[in-house]
């Protein structure tokens, strides 16, 4: 069996350097625990200087899910940033960061339709998968400091335009989306209330509209598979009940319309390449920053479940009361090899229930693993 | 407001312009996301873009996570509303009902203690 420290790839001795965690609870499952421990590919994918080996990257994440950040290597990797800064490393890191992000979006919908094939087959996706995942989750830690460090070479190189933030991010098109469902729902006298209470039990016609949107939008929600986001339509009920009862549709649709929109990026005539390289790459990061978790919840959801089902399917020859849940206390490397055993489960899926912080904090209930996996 | 209340003055980042006031309301876990009151100012670790359906309701918001380069900025400047990042420990600094006055060109968070 593999050391469940080694889940966490070869930042553990970096840990120690870092006592408080950056961010409490935010991944709890060790099979997407375990896709943390890439975290330094990204940087080594792009050549990020000040990095000798990837014990030199400043991040972790602990077996109870709380990530680490080393503040003074992140210091020393922003200040070493700056002087490598060219328009060829910028567009290098642009590229491979938009590539990054591509790949993820295919292997997802390449797991979702290879998912009905063999074990053999369903394992090897499912390293595809995982690998990417990886790799976007990488881009994600060193969102945490990279878009900083260009904002700042941007005003160093003498430009004083506004961040070049999306016109319409992620989060504004989500919830254009939901007002849209809101007010179909309304349209079929179905009040935010309503839904919310008769919910399941609705018509057809407006538990097809549920059922849509939660398609459409699977993969917005905590960066945490196992909490509850916009694929799930008892989540989704409540949350249009919270944000849309009460209020009047006429101020919610006139309030937006005359919102302040960001500021454009200017013209780049006149402007040096310097600060055009910069403006373009950290445009991207900003954007980025609003897909980073859709991009890997998403894949979870959408192709990283039908393989664990296909999975599962495989175990319960020999182990029939085996749970697709199970899997999930798998580390990736186990799930690869075909490792699962039943002990180790047991041990680690008792210490995860055991975590009421953890369930609480992201509001896991008891049969929400079943509920998420076996489609029930 | 009575001559005798006080404030806090709590520093943070201006991250989207506007000035608003209202009660707290603290997120503390995902559960409290249900029961969003209508005019609040919402307190909250960062906002996600998943939360974003929330906004129509909310008059300000209030975020512990410092930098301006992040969603609640993008989200906020966008809707039209006003908010102060970097407000370090807000959950804990504020309870719900607390009345807060957000100005999102400075940062500064108002509270204000009734006696």
């Amino acid at each position: 069996m593999l050391d469940e420290d080694k889940q966490v790839g070869n930042m553990a001795e970096a840990a120690a350097r870092a006592a408080q965690p950056y961010r409490r609870h935010i991944v709890g499952l060790p099979l997407q625990r375990s896709l943390f421990g890439q975290a330094a590919r990204a940087a080594t994918t792009i050549g990020l200087p000040g990095l000798t080996s990837e014990l030199d990257f400043p991040a972790r994440l602990d077996e109870n899910g709380d990530l680490f950040l080393d503040g003074s290597q992140v210091a020393t990797l922003s200040k070493a940033l700056p002087a490598w800064f060219t328009p060829e490393t910028l567009e290098l890191m642009h590229t491979r960061h938009a590539a990054a992000c591509d790949a993820l979006v295919n292997a997802s919908e390449n797991a979702a339709r290879g998912a009905a094939s063999l074990d053999r087959a369903a394992r090897e996706l499912s390293q595809d998968l995982a690998d990417k995942m990886a790799l976007v989750l990488a881009y994600g830690v060193l969102s945490k400091f990279v878009p900083d460090v260009l904002l700042r070479a941007l005003a160093d190189a003498g430009d004083v335009e506004p961040p070049p933030f999306p016109e319409t991010s992620a989060g504004a098109e989500l919830m254009q989306d939901m007002f849209a469902l809101y007010q179909d729902c309304r349209a079929l006298d179905y009040t935010p209330q309503r839904l919310q209470r008769e919910w399941p039990r609705v018509s057809p016609q407006v538990f097809q509209l549920v059922a849509e949107f939660c398609n459409r939008q699977s993969g917005f929600g905590p960066l945490a598979w196992d909490s509850p986001g916009h694929e799930d339509p008892d989540y989704v009920v409540r949350l249009l009940h919270s944000a849309f009862d009460s209020l009047d549709a006429e101020q919610v649709r006139r309030r937006f319309s005359f919102a302040n929109r960001p500021a454009l990026a200017r013209s780049s005539t006149g402007v040096s390449t310097e600060v055009t390289a910069l403006r373009r790459v950290l445009g991207f990061w900003l954007d980025f920053l609003e897909w980073e978790t859709w991009y890997v919840r998403r894949a979870f959801y959408v192709g990283m479940i039908p393989l664990l089902r296909q999975l599962a399917a495989g175990y319960r020859h020999e182990m029939p009361a085996f749970q697709v849940a199970d899997l999930l206390f798998l580390d990736i490397r186990e799930l690869v090899a075909g490792i699962a055993d039943p002990a180790v489960i047991h041990t680690r899926r008792h210490r995860y229930m055991e975590n009421s912080d953890y369930l609480s904090f992201h509001g896991i209930d008891p049969g929400r693993l079943a509920t998420i996996l076996e489609g029930s | 407001m009575s001559a005798g209340n006080s404030t806090t003055v709590h520093s943070g980042v201006g991250a989207a312009p506007g000035r608003a006031s209202g009660k707290a309301y603290v997120i503390r876990d995902a559960e409290d996301i249900m029961a969003v009151p209508a005019g609040c100012i919402l307190v909250l670790r960062i906002l996600h873009p998943h939360l974003a359906p929330l906004l129509p309701r909310v008059a300000g918001l209030v975020v512990e996570e410092g930098a301006i380069l992040q969603h609640a900025t993008t989200l906020a400047r966008e809707c039209g509303i006003p908010a102060a990042v970097g407000i370090r420990d807000a959950r804990n600094l504020f309870q719900d009902a607390d009345l807060l006055e957000v100005d999102g060109y400075t940062g500064k968070v108002t509270e204000t203690h009734l006696h």
